[in-house]
């Protein structure tokens, strides 16, 4: 069969045109992403909102609505001061934090979204910057794993100003310095495992099957009748040891 | 229609496709019209009944971009919407039946390109289009290649449009805008500089969407072909062809760089009736 320039002019307007009304009909004509993140497809959390899929155009109201997280508590992770952070964009973060020297933006949202609500997060290969005040709120939820807490230690940036984000020096760098390592009144589990104490010798100390990471130290000395003067040095110890 | 040394041979002949360049014209105004309408839904002045599209779900190279990405997650690419898919779905369509059609009558980046060239054409005549040394262009040609490996890995590793920095398409339609990079409008720049020496250097040497494209010109159903019996071997096919596709040797024109412009066929450039033509079945 041969075809001149007029019918294949037609069949491609035809094809172009007719196969996106087609998919429009099937639903499938999306030029914009909607306010709704795809959902994991397998596994035990099949049929959730994933966190992966959030948008730098979704405010963090629209988080609120497939997460359940409140804009609030987003906002005081953010350290954004705003009368109605439900309105915020998440694409803002990213010029808020410009002059940090770190990326804090949609990606840093997504992982905040899945550590607060436990899900599974992807964080191989990446480099995701937290602001100290998220990391803070994702140690009080106590839903975090051994390797999370390290991740999260290693990205937490410290900030000065919770409404005018000045970013310091990261975590993994602050640890080059000895004071860093010294065990104080907050200083939780998680940071000893970091710091390459092992299980087994907080296990030794305390004489109990080690706590949740996120707990403080001395909250669990106070909770078991401990002397947390007493078993601060021994720690103390043992984290020198590890210490270069 | 007159018949001279036994061939049928066209005194008037139009040369060109006309209606290539009009299908092309209605692309351009239309992606320029989305583009410029995107900019104008962002303060709130949106023209009505034009879609409020971002260049990126109306480019069907994202569809692309996202494949890998979507089959392993169910999830776009930052920035990527499902429309992308579904027009990288409808281009594949065309590819495999028609060949790069995409690039010869749609891609506004393939037009601007060639409009450009039409000045090259005004000052170097049939200098013009063959300035590149043969053996370079037939390396360079596989460059685009490399590129799409490129845009595909980094991509796939980053889970976002890296490619939109280097991206000559995203610059034209938005080179107002402080979106696009300077990467981008500094290759868009060189390739409209290009353009002026040769036909569609972005699209022969650098085009990730090309280069997919190109591969389907190795199975596609309608292809250009040449009758041999019927052929007067005078070169004109091969001399009008934007890609330098030598068609004049060729009987199935099978090269990775056809556009299917329809050029070379007997119905423009090729003087003699049924003898250069866009079919699915076979020539003498
Ligand atoms: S090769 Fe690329 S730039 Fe050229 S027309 Fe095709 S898609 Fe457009
Ligand atoms: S071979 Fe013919 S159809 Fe293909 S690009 Fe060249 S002129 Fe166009």
């Amino acid at each position: 069969m041969n075809l001149t320039s007029k019918p294949l002019a037609v069949i491609v307007l035809v094809l172009m045109f007719g196969g996106i009304s087609f998919s429009s009909v099937m639903g499938w004509w999306q030029t914009e992403t909607t306010k709704e993140p795809a959902t994991f497809t397998e596994g035990e959390f099949a049929g959730m909102a994933n966190p992966a899929d959030i948008r730098g155009s979704y405010t963090f109201g629209d988080i609120t609505n497939s997460f359940g997280i409140d804009s609030q508590i987003l906002a005081q992770a953010f350290g954004i001061v705003t009368e109605d952070p439900a309105t915020f964009a998440v694409k803002e973060l990213e010029t808020i934090y410009l002059d940090s020297g770190f990326e804090v933006g949609t990606a840093s949202v997504r992982l905040f979204v899945a550590y607060y609500n436990g899900l599974p997060f992807d964080t191989t290969g990446q480099e995701i910057y937290l602001p100290r005040s998220a990391t803070d709120i994702l140690f009080t939820r106590n839903n975090l794993s051994r390797e999370q807490i390290a991740y999260l230690e290693m990205f937490t940036v410290n900030l000065s100003e919770a409404s005018a984000p000045v970013v310091e020096e990261p975590a993994t760098e602050v640890h080059a310095e000895t004071e860093a390592y010294v065990i104080k009144g907050k200083t939780i589990f998680g940071e000893l495992i970091t710091w390459g104490v092992s299980q087994e010798t907080i296990e030794g100390i305390i004489g109990a099957p080690m706590p949740d990471p996120a707990m403080k130290i001395k909250d669990y000395a106070t909770a078991n009748g401990l002397d947390f003067e007493t078993i601060k040095p021994a720690l103390q110890a043992e984290v020198d040891k590890v210490i270069p | 229609m007159v018949t001279l040394l036994n061939k049928r041979i066209r005194l008037f002949r139009p040369h060109t496709i006309w209606i290539r360049r009009v299908v092309q014209w209605f692309f351009f105004l239309l992606i320029a019209a989305i583009a410029i309408n995107h900019t104008l839904a962002e303060s709130g002045a949106a023209i009505p009944f034009l879609a409020n599209a971002s260049l990126h779900a109306v480019c069907p190279f994202g569809g692309v971009e996202t494949l890998y990405t979507f089959a392993l997650s169910g999830l776009m690419v930052q920035k990527i919407h499902d429309s992308a898919l579904v027009l990288a779905g409808i281009v594949l369509l065309l590819s495999v039946l028609f060949g790069p059609v995409f690039c010869g009558w749609v891609c506004p980046l393939g037009t601007v390109q060639e409009w450009v060239g039409k000045l090259g054409k005004k000052f170097f005549k049939r200098r013009y289009n063959h300035f590149v040394p043969k053996k370079l262009d037939a390396f360079l040609r596989y460059a685009r290649y490399g590129i799409l490996v490129w845009v595909l890995y980094v991509t796939a590793a980053s889970g976002t449009l890296v490619f939109e920095s280097y991206d000559p398409y995203f610059a034209l339609f938005n080179f107002w805008s402080t979106e696009v990079a300077p990467s981008a409008l500094a290759i868009l720049g060189t390739t409209l500089l290009l353009s002026v020496f040769v036909e569609r250097p972005w699209c022969k040497y650098a085009c990730p969407y090309g280069a997919v494209l190109g591969i389907t010109n190795l199975f596609r159903v309608f292809s250009i072909k040449r009758a041999e019996s019927t052929c007067k071997a005078d070169g004109a096919c091969s001399i009008m062809c934007p890609m330098n596709i030598e068609v004049d040797t060729k009987t199935v024109v099978r090269d990775h760089q056809c556009i299917s412009c329809l050029e070379c066929t007997s119905e423009a450039i090729c003087p003699v009736a049924k003898t250069v033509l866009f079919t699915s079945g076979g020539v003498k």
